[in-house]
């Protein structure tokens, strides 16, 4: 049970050091602003700790949010940030469909327009 | 009254020359709204004499539809005629539709299904006609049918936002919600092997945002 844990805190580790790594990268080539790599290093910080010390927030798992185990907890927080990313990430294609949409027709009519 | 064809269309660089062609004999304004074809579509067209809107990336039918009906608008046209690029609508019943539109704002096309259409596309018509006729209180006999006319002083109010085939529907879910007055007018279709219409899934879809129009 142990060394699974060991195993499992491990790969969390190093997802977490590869998704630094990555911001980092996003940040230098200047695709993400202050802003956005702020966000994100903070999220893989409190990802990073709760790989390494996942003890760390059994009282407010066990206590306040009356999970049996913390797994349950971690799965449940995933899927719901899973599917509020997913949602986030729908909106935003669907507004940049619609802006191309707009964008592509207005090309089309301002050419006729010009005569070209 | 002044009319414009709009024939939008995507790679039909076979049949495209054709239908403007004979398009024009009804009326000289004809404009192919190419949607983003890698073919010689836009030049075929050109040189048989139509104006040319070119959508730079391939968006759909209903896109291609509205930038030709915006154009239209914009232009100051008083009817449009809708007819697909790839040759199944016979330009030779646009009169037709001139004709009914005198007392009409809108005329849409219909066939007269026989046995040689395919049974999942009589089906899937007839149950989209079904849900037309129980959402939207129009009981029209090819919901499906592109070849249409309107006039443009209701292009506002039927002016759809599918950029796929679902915005035949989308129109005809509009002519309901403002009670326009319609007619139909019966065609004549000439079926290629190279189909490129509406599909099993397109046909679930416009079902779906059907129920959803209604609500708005």
């Amino acid at each position: 049970m142990t060394s699974n844990l060991l195993g499992i805190q491990i790969i969390g580790v190093l997802f977490a050091l590869l998704m630094f790594y990555l911001t980092f990268l996003y940040l230098r080539r200047k695709e993400f602003t202050n802003k956005e790599s702020i966000f994100w290093f903070g999220a893989w910080t409190i990802f990073l700790f709760l790989a390494i010390f996942p003890k760390g927030l059994d009282y407010f798992i066990k206590t306040w949010l009356t999970f049996g185990r913390r797994l349950d907890f971690f799965i449940i927080v995933g899927f719901m940030f899973l599917i509020g990313m997913l949602f986030h990430t729908y909106t935003i294609v669907r507004k940049n469909q619609q802006k191309i949409e707009s964008v592509v027709r207005r090309i089309a009519i301002e050419k006729a327009k010009k005569g070209e | 009254m002044k009319t414009i064809i709009i024939i939008p269309c995507h790679n039909e660089e076979k049949n495209i020359s054709k239908v403007v062609f004979d398009s024009l004999k009804y009326s000289p304004h004809v404009l192919v709204v190419d949607d983003g074809s890698t073919d010689k579509t836009p030049q075929n067209a050109k040189e048989s004499g139509a104006t040319i809107l070119k959508h730079i990336i391939n968006l759909g039918k209903g896109a291609a539809a509205k930038t030709g009906c915006d154009y239209a608008y914009e232009k100051g046209f008083d009817s449009v005629i809708l007819i697909d690029g790839d040759g199944q609508h016979d330009p030779c019943e646009i009169p037709r539709f001139v004709e009914q539109l005198n007392q009409a704002d809108i005329v849409f096309g219909y066939r007269k299904f026989s046995k040689n259409m395919p049974f999942v596309f009589r089906f899937g018509n007839q149950l989209i006609n079904l849900v037309t006729k129980v959402l939207y209180g129009l009981n029209l006999k090819d919901t499906q049918n592109g070849y249409r006319a309107f006039k443009v002083n209701i292009y506002r109010k039927i002016r759809w936002k599918a950029q796929d085939y679902s915005m035949e529907s989308e129109m005809i879910a509009n002519v309901g919600r403002y009670k326009l007055n319609h007619k139909e007018v019966p065609i004549q279709t000439i079926y290629s092997d190279n189909y490129k219409g509406t599909t099993i899934i397109d046909g679930i879809k416009i079902v779906l945002n059907m129920f959803l129009w209604r609500l708005n």
